[in-house]
């Protein structure tokens, strides 16, 4: 408790609230724009985690990442268009009660069910971080070394139609991470006498590329059709008593399941949003009005998408593992301030952790009382037509890798990723397993490294680790589940495009 | 719809990155593979690349199968996907020249005739207020060292 009044202490500086409030700002304009995802306005925070601390970039960046799954839904009601991937599903009841005139009252119980589910999801990160923590502090080379074999497993076969595509996305992410001067025997190894090579290949200037520059180009090539925005007033936000009596459970429920579904790696967001959307409809005893404008199609998913923001941080920060694409970005944040998330972190900087939750608290709020009043300009915002606002989120992204360490090399790896990326992303190659093996590349070389040594080259000394076992039997559990679904029929969950 | 083919650019790219690997395990050879009591430098690469091969030659297999595939993108897509690589090229080929603010408000302006925004005004007032808010958040703000070019 006294950790945690701490850290209230530290997020209720100007700089920290200014953090939290711009964080949750901006995210909330990139969830309604299409354009910049979360993960492409996380990386260009960078710099200014560099002015102001890490702990300051870190409620700076989740606030981005939490806004942007608020603001999808106000487009995904209004407009039919999903301004981010994980309000997809919120299109379809979400847009149903627009034209029916419910769309205030959509907007307002999405703001609080994300309000509640941000919250339900801070508490649990706030109570399993430390304890899961402490657990990871019993866990040597072989078990990190399982853990991540089973997080590519799941990650690959989540990610998307096509497992394979996803394993060929991770081996092609590890590749990646080789290239440069191995730090354990200072060998350089896929250099080809290329000094920039030397270092390594950043993994910043992917992501931007893979997922800024691509989806700009993508922007730029499709056709665009002005959407018809349905006007809002403050007077119609009011949701009536049986909505409110609706969307109880379903909040609860999809605050509970998204949080769960955030601990897996891959798009949790996305999934989360999918998983609840047919639970309720299959428990539902209305199930005939899901389509059609079901304000339990609409809560559920919203607070599932936000939960799982939560879920999402708790392998970050006990492991040092990001699952997905925006917790990679701040990992990178947090190496660049020499902070490595782990079990250590905890321990050595508990500072950081209890700022961090502290200020979500306070995040959450800022954007339940700020969004609602502003959900007109937001409205508004999403009418900005691509013509306008390509040129500007261009220019950003240049000019954002740019600052990260002055190099115009990393902008060239920036727009050759962005053009390999569109052409992937047509293919229907995930983009999310090749950025989390570039990240996650490092740590698991090391593990399998010392793995060998340590079994002194005997792998199948992993029988005498029950935990590395049961990781390892997970994933091969998975994989079989894989093979043999098709005879019984499976759960298909689509990454959307 | 055309006629069902068997190659397609996808194709042409799963080759590319089967030969990727093999390139990868190669050279991994030549780093030196250790033992697996004592891992060398290459070890690690060597499985990697193998890993790329095996997947990306299961799916240039699936792929191979002929099908029916829908074009990518017209002519008019393809004019307009250069014109926007162009342009970020440009940022990287002028800007140790020109200096941030003349190459901003030129390929600022370059981006928006792309996206088909008609007239003058528009897109030069979307230039010069593109320049202005990249002078104030990054070299007014958080003080980067932004090439000056012929302004410095």
């Amino acid at each position: 408790m006294n950790h945690l009044l701490n850290g209230f202490i530290n997020s209720l500086t100007l700089v920290n609230l200014v953090a939290c409030f711009v964080g949750a700002m901006v995210g909330t304009i990139v969830g309604v724009l299409p354009g910049l995802g979360p993960t492409v306005t996380m990386a260009l925070m960078l710099p200014f985690t560099l002015k102001y601390g890490p702990a300051t970039g870190l409620i700076m960046m989740t606030g981005v990442w939490y806004g942007a799954m608020y603001g999808g839904s106000t487009t995904s009601i209004l407009v039919n268009i999903p301004g981010e991937a994980a309000s997809v599903v919120t299109c379809i009841d979400g847009y149903q009660m627009s034209k029916k005139g419910r769309a205030g009252a959509a907007l307002a119980l999405v703001a609080v069910g994300s309000f509640i589910a941000g919250t339900l999801g801070i508490m649990g990160l706030q109570f399993f971080a430390p304890l899961l923590g402490n657990a990871a502090l019993s866990f040597g080379s072989p078990e990190y070394l399982a853990f991540m074999i089973l997080a590519f497993v799941l990650l690959s076969n989540l990610s998307g139609e096509f497992p394979l595509k996803g394993g060929l996305m991770i081996s092609l992410g590890l590749f990646v991470s080789v290239v440069g001067i191995n730090p354990m025997d200072s060998y350089p190894r896929f250099t080809f006498g290329w000094d920039e090579l030397m270092m390594g290949i950043d993994f910043l200037p992917i992501a931007m590329g893979f997922f800024g520059v691509s989806e700009i180009l993508n922007i730029a090539v499709e056709k665009y059709v002005v959407p018809e925005v349905k006007k809002v007033r403050l007077r119609n936000l009011f949701p009536t008593r049986e909505e409110r009596r609706r969307s109880v459970f379903p909040i609860l429920r999809g605050s509970i399941l998204g949080f769960f579904v955030g601990l897996l790696p891959g798009p949790c967001t996305v999934i989360s949003t999918f998983v609840s959307y047919s639970i309720e409809k299959k428990i539902s005893k209305t199930p005939q009005e899901f389509g059609k404008g079901a304000v339990e199609g609409v809560v559920a998913p919203e607070a599932a998408n936000n939960s799982a923001v939560m879920g999402a941080m708790i392998p970050l920060l006990t492991l040092g593992i990001p699952f997905a694409a925006p917790s990679a970005v701040m990992l990178a944040g947090l190496r660049m301030h020499n902070i490595e998330p782990g079990p250590m972190l905890f321990t050595t900087r508990p500072d950081i952790f209890w700022t961090f939750i502290a200020a979500m608290y306070i995040g959450n709020l800022m954007l339940l009382i700020l969004n609602l009043p502003l959900v007109g300009l937001f409205g508004r915002i999403a009418l900005i037509r691509p013509p306008i606002i390509i040129p500007v989120i261009s220019l950003i992204c240049l000019f954002g890798i740019y600052s990260v360490r002055n190099s115009i090399f990393d902008v060239w790896i920036m727009i050759l990723s962005g053009v390999i990326g569109y052409f992937l992303r047509k293919w229907k190659f995930p983009i999310a397993p090749f950025i989390i093996g570039i990240v996650l590349g490092p740590t698991t070389e090391n593990s399998v490294r010392q793995t060998l040594m340590l079994f002194k080259g005997n792998p199948l000394l992993i029988v005498g680790r029950p935990v590395a076992m049961s990781l390892l039997g997970l994933a091969i559990a998975f994989i079989v589940y894989k093979f043999i679904s098709p005879f019984f029929g499976k759960l298909k969950v689509e990454e959307p495009g | 719809m055309g006629k069902p083919t068997r190659w397609s650019l996808e194709a042409a790219f799963d080759s590319i990155i089967t030969g990727l690997g093999i390139v990868i395990i190669i050279t991994s050879l030549s780093y030196g593979l250790g033992t697996f009591r004592r891992p060398g430098p290459g070890l690690y690469p060597f499985f990697v690349g193998l890993s790329i091969v095996i997947f990306s030659m299961v799916i240039l297999i699936s792929e191979l199968r002929p099908q029916t595939r829908p074009a990518l993108f017209n002519r008019g897509d393809v004019k307009t996907l250069l014109f926007m690589i162009v342009a970020f090229c440009l940022w990287i080929l002028m800007i140790p020249l020109l200096g941030y603010v003349i190459v901003t408000l030129l390929v600022t302006y370059g981006f928006c005739k792309i996206m088909r925004l008609e007239g003058l005004w528009k897109p030069l007032s979307i230039s010069a207020g593109t320049a202005l808010f990249i002078y104030l958040l990054f070299d007014y703000w958080l003080y980067i060292d932004l090439p000056k070019g012929i302004l410095g």
